[in-house]
């Protein structure tokens, strides 16, 4: 039974993969089939048949990918020692109009800073210890830097201020805008410049002069305090709430009437910079970055818990409307943080919508209290809402997450490509020992090699055209028009797009904590494939050596 | 004057350091096979019991033997109500490359083996 069944099986075989063969290998297919009806044993008839499709489906692949009108012809003597001449010249033909097709990609320049763009993933593998954002600009920012001071150009000072990694220098780039233009005070805020040591109170002062009403100058001023007070003996970390100058800049900021992170005038500054320097690296697009200084959410959590005990030690002396003006100044400053960076010192703001309910219901006033209540829940599902669409949509949405990914991978194809074709190029030469044309011998491995790198180089350049391009689009619609409406999904894109391939499952809806792999782990993966597929071309190079050895032995 | 050609190729290669004309020792082995009994037809299976070639292997070198003209086929028909078998032998061309291509070694073998025989081998 299991033995007619083999039969039966080797002879369907066969025959679907006659079914399949172009017209030239029809007959032998033929030729296969009816000798199968004479192959003893069943188990040898099954192996014949396998291995008589093998070859049909071979045949099938070369006739689609070469048609018969291109196949050549018997050559005129001694065709059959010239064997490797075969597919030479449609191979060939397939070679040249794929590299001239990808390198007629270049010409386009949104194809070389997507290109360009492409390559910033290797940043990371071979400077991993350098500033990640901005390293690859360093010297272009430099050179804008250099203008601007020749041009006495305010504007671009601040511009090269915000993306100077060194502090020092930031701080220097933006003292000179502002002794320049004394209406960018507010650049110190949103460069890095206060962050160096030597950024003393006196811009501080000149911030708070600038822009009395805004909390972020205090914040400033608090974080700067706090910064020296947490380093030191005297301070540990805890008493910060016990340092007056910390204290009064935190009541400062949280009576302040509004929080202006200046992003508007951020944008516009930045957009009449990049214009008028006709600046084109994606990488200097302003991102959707937070301003809010580093430590002041941990600061505003830490006086808003303060502030609300205070007010409770208060309410429990029996005096509400003192503790009411503590308990509202949280709530003031949690309304001008909002809702997401509420949830972070939910501790203070929760409990002092909680008590202003509590004491205007102790009042009377069940209106009051029934609105404070209302206040305090809706501030704080708006905050789970908004942390989770953050969490949901970390690191960018799943288009531009994805897109990233084939930007990456498209870029890092087009290396392989380009680096497989010269190496193959090189290894004609080689073999031939020569460079006139004529005299180049290529075998048939060397051109197959060469066709699959060169229809690849092709295909990745025009997936890399394609997935870049809305992109470039969203950059050019901010630099011509300054619509700022696609900068969020250019900066996730751009995010993304940094990091090596692998370092981040694309397209997986991972939490935070499982989507990286680690930059480290990337470097470490990196090497390791390219010491794999070194090993791999040395084993082809002996196996190689090995058969040629074998096939001159049996021709001599 | 083929054979001279050939070692002649086969010495400037081996000179110039590059491989030898690709003739592969499988398609060395079937040659040798048809030259054995240069004209009788063959059969595929018969071929590749004498070889020890699989079809994947030995259907490719056939079918380019017979591209380049060295080869005929015909089809034969054997028994009633069987499908007509595919045959095949060396041309005169085929002959001529088949002879040129043998290694001395194995003409001697074979001259050797013939002669032990008393000329049935």
């Amino acid at each position: 039974m299991t033995s007619g069944l083999l039969r039966r099986l080797a002879a369907s075989l066969l025959e679907a993969a006659v079914s399949i063969a172009p017209k030239e290998a029809l007959e032998w297919g033929q030729a296969m089939l009816g000798e199968l009806r004479h192959v003893e044993g069943n188990w040898s008839a099954l192996v014949w048949s396998l291995g008589g499709a093998g070859v049909l489906a071979k045949q099938a692949l070369v006739a689609l990918v070469f048609p018969s009108g291109d196949r050549p012809t018997i050559p005129s003597g001694g065709g059959f020692l010239s064997k490797e001449a075969d597919m030479r010249k449609p191979a060939l033909v397939v070679i040249a109009s794929c590299v001239v097709a990808s390198l007629l990609f270049f010409v386009l320049p949104v194809f070389r800073q997507a290109f360009q763009v492409s390559l910033a993933q290797w940043h990371e593998v071979f400077h991993i210890d350098l500033d990640f954002d901005r390293m690859d600009s360093a010297a272009a920012i430099a050179a804008l830097a250099k203008k601007a001071e020749q041009n006495h150009d305010a504007e671009a000072l601040a511009f090269a201020a915000e993306r100077t990694p060194n502090q020092n220098e930031a701080l220097r780039l933006a003292d000179e805008a502002v002794r320049l233009d004394p209406s960018l005070t507010w650049v110190y805020a949103t460069t890095g410049a206060w962050y160096a040591p030597n950024f003393g109170m006196e811009r501080v002062a000149l911030l708070q002069k600038s822009d009395p009403q805004n909390a972020l100058p205090y914040l400033i001023k608090a974080q700067k305090i706090g910064v020296t007070v947490t380093y030191s003996k005297e301070f540990p970390l805890g008493k910060i709430t016990e340092n007056p100058g910390w204290t009064q800049a935190m009541e400062a900021a949280f009576l302040a009437p509004r929080l202006d992170e200046y992003r508007d005038r951020r944008m516009q500054l930045d957009h009449r910079v990049l214009a008028r320097y006709q600046v084109h690296d994606p990488f200097q697009i302003p991102g959707d970055d937070d301003d809010f200084p580093a430590y002041g959410v941990w600061y505003a959590s830490r006086y808003a818990e303060s502030t609300v005990e205070a007010g409770q030690t208060l309410e429990s002396r029996g005096d509400r409307k003192a503790a009411s003006e503590r308990y509202l100044a949280v709530a003031h400053f949690c309304d001008l943080a909002g809702p997401y960076r509420m949830l972070f010192f939910r501790r203070g703001c929760k409990p002092a919508f909680e008590r202003l309910a509590n004491i205007s219901e102790m009042q009377g006033n069940k209106a009051e209290a029934a609105f404070y209540s209302a206040l305090g829940d809706e501030f704080t599902k708006t905050a789970e809402r908004d942390l989770a669409r953050r969490r949901n949509s970390f690191g960018g949405n799943e288009v531009s997450r994805w897109n990233a990914f084939l930007v990456r991978l498209s870029g890092l194809a087009l290396l392989f490509c380009a680096a497989l074709l010269v190496v193959c190029a090189l290894g004609v030469v080689v073999r031939s020992q020569s460079l006139k044309w004529s005299a180049l011998q290529a075998s048939q491995l060397t051109l197959g090699l060469a066709s699959i790198a060169a229809v690849g180089a092709l295909l990745a350049s025009a997936v890399l055209f394609a997935s870049y391009r809305p992109y470039s689009e969203l950059m050019q619609q901010y630099l011509s028009r300054g619509d700022t409406t696609g900068l969020a999904e250019v900066s996730s894109f751009l995010s993304d797009v940094q990091l090596p391939l692998g370092s981040r499952l694309a397209g997986s809806q991972l939490r935070m904590s499982e989507s990286y792999v680690g930059s480290t782990s990337a470097v470490f993966y990196f090497w390791l494939g390219v010491a794999l597929l070194c090993g791999v071309a040395l084993l082809a190079a002996v196996l190689r050596h090995v058969q040629t050895r074998q096939r001159t032995t049996a021709a001599a | 004057v083929a054979r001279k050609e050939l070692t002649g190729r086969i010495y400037i290669c081996r000179l110039r350091g590059m491989a030898s004309p690709r003739l592969s020792p499988q398609t060395l082995l079937v040659l040798e096979r048809f030259l054995e009994q240069p004209a009788e037809w063959r059969y595929g299976y018969e071929l590749s019991r004498e070889t020890g070639l699989k079809s994947g292997t030995l259907y490719p070198i056939l079918m380019r033997l017979a591209k380049y003209e060295l080869l005929e086929t015909k089809w034969v028909a054997t028994e009633e109500g069987v499908p007509p078998r595919h045959t095949y032998r060396l041309t005169t061309k085929g002959m001529e490359l088949s002879r040129a291509q043998q290694k001395p070694e194995r003409s001697v073998e074979r001259a050797r083996r013939v002669a032990l025989s008393g000329g049935k081998a």
